[in-house]
């Protein structure tokens, strides 16, 4: 059967009570060190006017972007959008650890680990999708917040949660016509959340929806070494090559016209 | 006029048949070592350079040899090894030879002079087709391009040799360091290769360069190609062979005097 999968994190906002139990599942898991964390939960605050108050918590991890901005300035791709499940992966034994992905990421979802010498970050756990688990974090979220599937799948969990949302949100990072193109949709986010910076959309509209520039996504940034000047040095040295190779062939193509002499030498 | 197509055809004759020595066997084996070493790090390099942002190597470069590999690891993984091979061997050569080889190649071969300035003010008119009745002033064991880019080659394997240490202990050096060693790695490489492409054709295919390439196995230049491009080497190479047959001839006599004398009371 020709399906393709869109894997992508369905989570449901208005069910997540902060307990951090995946990120502890997921640390465990993936034996991330105790310094750093793949995923972690926003705490938006008290949202709304007393006695009608309210707290909400957004939880975060890798967004597994259809157009990765970290992709494009991994030197080696090291780092790549799997094209088989679509997911952004990091291969740690190309990786050097250079952290030119990590400043370039939008939405702070990768490490360095400079103890390893990589960057690290969420792969959906693909050693327990590969065994047909799904990711350690949602496996143990209490709540039932965390959701993970197949979004080409309408039976997955995921895809139904999807469709019944009251509202559903996407963290866009749109600009010069670059749209990273997010894969975590934020589903039943309560109307006081829209106050805190954090976008709502309305229930009656189901698109998805690019976000208002806030805390995060934020610009992706290129390091000194990655930008700039290199787009005056790589045409420079191509300018350079190339005005040798014509050299050479210039003066090799007056050897074949003109022949050569056996007593020259 | 001291001028080399003076030279009436017997005496060409007679230089073609003799030949000095023009490198020696170190130099040769680090020679091929090298161009062995290039031929597989240079399109492996290449191929792993795959940013679009960077946009350097051909997606069907990095696709075939990631293919031929296996996988992006496999193939860096193909690179460093070979890198710091190539790295040890030629640190090896160098700070063994130093005294022997090196400190006298860079003393005698590698310096610039007043001459090596006038080539550079000829020679690139002249290869625009201009001034072609100028002479070209005599020239050390290495012309003044060879020279000049014998001084790109070693700073730009400095450059390839420690950014590509830095890349490949990553564990080791901060990330800083590690960005940076990026574009000085591909710009140290992109430049070799700029006059690599000259360096091959001179050596390899030009016709009047012929006998440079066979050197390269040989180690041996005639004296004709000595006296018609390398004019001062050649003097100096006259010079030390005067010396030698004064040497000889004086020893010669010597022996024959003494003998004289041994032999006398008889």
């Amino acid at each position: 059967m020709a399906h393709k999968p869109h894997y992508a994190f369905v989570i449901d906002v208005a069910r997540c009570i902060d307990c951090r139990a995946c990120q502890v599942a997921c640390s465990v898991e993936n034996q991330v060190p105790l310094e750093h964390t793949r995923i972690w939960v926003q705490d938006l605050g008290l949202l709304g006017e007393f006695p009608a108050l309210k707290r909400s918590f957004v939880p975060y991890n890798c967004m597994h972007c259809e157009k990765p901005p970290c992709t494009e300035v991994c030197v080696a791709a090291a780092t790549y959008k799997d094209p088989a499940t679509g997911l952004v992966l990091v291969d740690q034994e190309a990786c050097i650890g250079c952290g030119f992905c990590v400043d370039a990421c939008p939405y702070n979802a990768r490490y360095l680990d400079q103890r390893r010498g990589v960057v690290d970050k969420c792969n959906a756990c693909q050693q327990r999708l590969e065994r047909g688990q799904q990711p350690a974090c949602v496996a143990t979220c209490l709540g039932g917040s965390r959701l993970f599937g197949d979004l080409n799948d309408p039976t997955s969990a995921a895809a139904q949660a999807l469709k019944n949302a009251k509202s559903i949100v996407r963290l866009d990072y749109e600009v010069n016509g670059h749209d990273t193109g997010p894969n975590i949709f934020y589903i039943n986010l309560p109307e006081e959340a829209a106050q805190s910076g954090f976008l709502y959309m309305p229930t009656d509209d189901r698109q998805p929806l690019v976000s208002q520039p806030g805390e995060l996504p934020r610009e992706p940034q290129y390091s000194l070494a990655e930008v700039g000047w290199k787009k005056v040095l790589a045409p420079l040295l191509f300018a350079g090559i190339g005005a040798s190779f014509f050299v050479q062939a210039v003066f090799f193509t007056k050897q074949l016209i003109e022949g050569e002499k056996e007593f020259e030498e | 006029m001291s001028s080399h197509k003076n030279i009436p055809p017997e005496e060409r004759r007679r230089l073609y048949r003799k030949t000095y020595k023009k490198h020696n066997l170190a130099n040769i084996l680090t020679h091929w070592f090298n161009v062995f070493m290039w031929l597989l790090l240079l399109p492996t390099g290449v191929a792993v350079l795959s940013s679009p942002r960077l946009g350097l190597s051909p997606v069907w470069l990095q696709e075939l040899y990631r293919n031929l590999f296996g996988s992006t690891a496999n193939l860096i993984q193909f690179h460093y090894t070979l890198g710091l091979i190539w790295i040890f061997v030629l640190t090896f050569n160098v700070l063994l030879g130093f005294r022997k080889y090196f400190v006298p190649f860079a003393i005698t071969r590698l310096l610039l002079d007043r001459d090596d300035i006038e080539w550079f003010k000829i020679k690139p008119l002249q290869m625009l087709g201009f001034h072609k009745d100028r002479e070209l002033p005599p020239q050390d064991a290495y012309n003044a391009g060879q020279k000049a880019y014998m001084y790109v080659v070693i700073l730009g394997t400095i450059g390839i040799m420690l950014s590509g240490i830095v890349m490949t202990f990553k564990t080791f050096f901060p990330p800083l360091l590690k960005q940076f060693a990026q574009p000085v790695h591909w710009v140290s490489v992109f430049t070799i290769v700029a006059g690599l492409i000259i360096h091959v054709y001179m050596g390899a295919v030009f016709p009047e360069e012929k006998e440079a390439f066979f050197s390269m196995f040989s180690g041996k230049v005639s004296a004709w190609y000595a006296r018609a491009h390398h004019e001062k080497w050649y003097n100096e190479k006259l010079k030390e062979e005067l010396e030698w047959e004064d040497q000889v001839t004086a020893e010669y006599l010597e022996s024959i005097k003494e003998g004289a004398l041994t032999t006398s009371p008889e």
